[in-house]
């Protein structure tokens, strides 16, 4: 028994899920469900689908090059087994996996470094720009600031007919 | 050396087949084609030619039979009297004789008309003379049709005698019918001779082989022979009688001690006494058979004497041909066994085989052919030149290894421990324990494979800790170096909540615009394009546009009042108190109001028609245009009454427009043209 990696997104299939195909020309290709064998069938590239593990690490989204995935390699020599040798294994394991998230997460913090500043110059040109959507430029004149007028819960807009309001410009 | 195999004789047809087989070959093998105008000697030679083709097939066919057919002078002498006896030699010579005529008539045939056909002087002449030469020659064959049918049979039963080697070593077995012979055959050859518990079971010769001193030996099993003269003898006693006669063999007399068979032993005394001069220049041995169900030493003192009597005989018998036999040879000419517990059956066969191999040789040292060969055999005998033992060398090592061997031999199988541990089905094998491991305990743990996520036979490492310590180290510098550097500026503002809020209300309202908008531009195609004033969601009211001029921080009243001035609504509105009276009470005259301001201020109900005079309509004013209308409708009363037709029917002017009922009228509308 041994994990798998789905040829399309690289997950990790485990024993009894998913599918297995077997070229004419005896290549193997695992997928980890339907849908990975679906866009397989329809000739698409992974490394062109933004979902998959392989578009992430090509487009530098994710982790590619570090010395925890040194430590995992499929050996197709078959090694004796050796109890001390699994032992200390099993031990490096734990450890090699909490430093690969630890520097996962900082290649995560790394990558998002610039975007808060990013994202509030970005808000405050829209809030230039589209703040007349929401307050009308003549309110805006009166009470220049970006406080948004409130609107009553019931309101009711009387329409007083008075001779003099029907003579009197509308007023701002 | 002469093989007595019968089984390749060619097929004999019966007289039509032979006819037809010869006429189809005539016609496939010679020219068809021949016309009258072809030079008249041409014709001759192809008429004669199929005559002489006819005759040189019968020929041949007729001579490969003779051929084929043992001649019955030229076989063994034991074929020859078997063939007499089962075919009947005089009947067999005529047929063949036959045959022969036949041949030589049909050659006769030939001659004749290709001597007439020399003379045929036209295509129809040669043809009638070629006629009558096939018909007379099938004529011919048509006659020897039984003599054919004959041969035919002999073939096929020929086909299936047993191929008997006269000249080889031979034991013969014979006796009374139900006395065991076949029994004694089956039991030492491979022959499988029916055996039934009645008489002549066995109606013909069967031959066995078996082996003795590594040689073949020849095992013929005859019918039981009866006792009365020769001249009385049926076809199958007749059988054994020509074996007996004929096969310079060892001969097996069958005596059945029990009486089972039905005849009593002095009628088996008998026969063998009729039957003697046939044993002449034989080795003979007589078995008494039969002995489970009666040995020879409780048998009656008289029957007893008789078997004595036979025993003399028969020694007197190989005393005959044997030039240094003892006279009184008890045991070799009297045995005894049981074919049904196979006692004393091994002992028959290797007595008779030794007599029978002891009397050949001695017929071949006499002979004088024997010296060219002994002169040529030389056998050493090597002689010890002194006597020092001399045994079989064998190293040390070779025993040492041997004895090695033998003690391994004795290590438990896995099979062995599978029949101690409850046998197959209950006991599993355990494959580790063959493991070769460092340490002997963890032959039997259980290995993990996979853990987190992972194969751990992907992680597996001698040198893995060492490993880990390098990342862990390159850990640390790398946390190091990040302290180092982790004065990041945070010198940025965040949004403020006013902002931040109508952010979010900036971006919901696009959001909502862009879904609308959307929505309007999927269903373009398909929605009618319907008047604003008919506004079904109620989209465009007046209570509508005041929150929306609140919302966005507007005094909608103005607005409105405005909208409400210009707006002429279908319902009744409650009139107001006018103010024009009012304020011009002093101005104007009560008691004449306007009568324009009157019809202006009253409200119109629903169903009333819209009366008022629109420019260029063609009215002076309202009042003009309701007379007017009245007065249409009054004119239209009566006719509308009796229901004929009035300017609002529908009018179809011309009911057939030449245009589409003249010229040709072809494939294509009749509507349009």
């Amino acid at each position: 028994m041994r994990l798998e990696k789905c040829w399309f997104c690289s997950s990790t299939v485990y024993p009894g899920h998913g599918i297995m195909f077997v070229r004419n020309d005896a290549k193997v290709f695992r997928f980890c469900r339907s849908k990975c064998h679906k866009n397989f069938k329809m000739k698409r590239n992974p490394r062109k689908v933004k979902w998959t593990k392989s578009y992430r690490k090509l487009h530098g989204k994710e982790l590619t090059q570090d010395a925890t995935f040194e430590f995992e390699r499929k050996r197709n020599r078959p090694e004796r087994y050796d109890r001390n040798v699994v032992e200390n294994t099993l031990k490096a394991m734990k450890k090699i996996e909490e430093v690969r998230v630890q520097r996962e997460a900082k290649f995560w913090e790394k990558r998002m470094k610039g975007k808060k500043s990013k994202e509030r110059k970005e808000a405050a040109v829209e809030l230039g720009q589209a703040i007349h959507l929401v307050k009308a430029p003549l309110a805006m004149q009166a009470e220049p600031s970006l406080t948004l007028p409130k609107v009553p819960e019931k309101m009711k807009v009387k329409v007083s007919v008075s001779k003099q309001d029907e003579s009197q410009p509308m007023q701002g | 050396m002469v093989l007595y195999n019968f089984k390749k004789i060619t097929v004999v047809p019966s007289g039509k087949d032979f006819v037809d087989i010869v006429l189809s070959r005539t016609q496939r093998q010679t020219p068809t084609v021949v016309h009258k105008g072809y030079s008249i000697s041409r014709i001759r030679q192809f008429y004669m030619r199929k005559v002489k083709f006819t005759q040189q097939t019968f020929h041949d066919k007729l001579s490969t039979i003779l051929e084929e057919f043992p001649r019955l002078d030229e076989v063994h002498p034991f074929y020859g009297d078997l063939m007499n006896v089962l075919y009947d030699k005089d009947h067999y010579k005529l047929a063949l004789g036959q045959l022969n005529t036949a041949r030589n008539l049909i050659e006769k045939i030939c001659k004749d008309y290709v001597r007439l056909l020399k003379y045929g002087d036209s295509l129809y002449r040669c043809k009638q003379l070629k006629k009558a030469a096939l018909g007379r020659m099938c004529t011919v064959m048509k006659r020897v049709g039984p003599s054919l049918a004959y041969l035919e049979q002999v073939r096929q039963h020929m086909a299936r005698l047993p191929s008997i080697d006269p000249n080889t070593r031979t034991i013969l077995i014979c006796g009374y019918p139900n006395v065991g012979k076949s029994s004694f055959i089956n039991k030492i050859t491979r022959a499988d001779v029916e055996v039934q518990p009645y008489a002549f079971t066995t109606k013909s010769l069967f031959v066995g082989h078996t082996d003795y001193k590594y040689l073949r030996w020849q095992v013929i099993d005859t019918p039981g022979i009866l006792d009365h003269p020769l001249e009385d003898r049926n076809t199958i006693e007749m059988l054994s009688i020509t074996a007996l006669a004929h096969l310079r063999a060892a001969v097996l007399f069958f005596i059945d001690l029990s009486g089972s068979c039905g005849y009593s032993i002095a009628q088996q005394a008998a026969l063998f006494k009729s039957i003697k001069p046939l044993f002449a220049n034989k080795p003979l041995i007589i078995v008494c058979n039969k002995t489970d169900l009666q040995p020879l030493e409780t048998l009656a003192e008289d029957e007893r004497q008789i078997i004595q009597e036979l025993k003399k005989e028969a020694s007197k018998c190989a005393a005959g041909q044997l030039i240094n036999a003892v006279p009184d040879d008890d045991d070799g000419c009297l045995l005894t066994m049981s074919t049904m517990t196979e006692e004393g059956v091994i002992a028959v066969k290797n007595a008779a085989c030794e007599r029978l191999l002891q009397q050949r040789v001695e017929v071949k040292m006499k002979s004088k052919k024997i010296s060219d060969c002994l002169n040529r055999i030389h056998v050493a005998m090597p002689r010890p030149r002194d006597t020092k033992e001399r045994p079989p060398c064998i190293p040390q090592a070779v025993i040492e290894a041997r004895a090695k061997s033998n003690a391994n031999r004795e290590r438990k199988l896995e099979k062995d421990l599978e029949n101690e541990h409850g046998g197959a089905g209950v006991y599993s094998v355990n494959m580790h324990k063959h493991y070769l491991l460092a340490v002997e305990d963890w032959k039997e743990d259980v290995v993990p494979e996979i853990i987190d996520g992972h194969n751990i036979a992907d992680f597996v490492d001698v040198d893995i800790l060492q490993r880990l310590d390098e990342l862990e180290r390159e850990e640390d510098a790398l946390a190091e170096a990040a302290l180092a550097n982790d004065d990041e500026d945070m010198s940025e503002e965040e949004l403020s909540p006013e902002e931040m809020q109508a952010l979010a209300v900036i971006r919901r309202k696009k959001k909502k615009l862009l879904e609308e908008h959307r929505l309007k531009k999927t269903t373009a195609d398909s929605r009618p394009i319907v008047p604003r004033r008919h506004d079904k969601d109620r989209e465009y009211t007046s209570s509508r546009m005041g929150r929306h001029l609140v919302s966005m921080g507007l005094d909608p009243s103005a607005a409105l009042n405005r909208v409400r001035s210009r707006s002429a609504s279908r319902r009744g509105r409650k009139r107001e108190r006018s103010t024009i009276g009012e304020d011009d009470a002093d101005a104007m005259d009560i008691d004449q109001p306007s009568k324009r301001l009157r019809a202006r201020s009253r409200s119109r109900s629903q169903s009333r028609a819209l009366t008022e005079a629109i420019p260029g309509e063609g009215f002076k004013d309202t009042a003009q245009k309701q007379k007017a209308v009245k007065l249409a409708q009054k004119a239209s009363k009566k006719r509308n009454k009796n229901a004929r037709r009035g300017e609002g029917d529908r009018v179809i002017v011309n009911l057939k427009p030449k245009h589409l009922f003249s010229g040709k009228r072809s494939i294509g509308k009749t509507d349009r043209r």
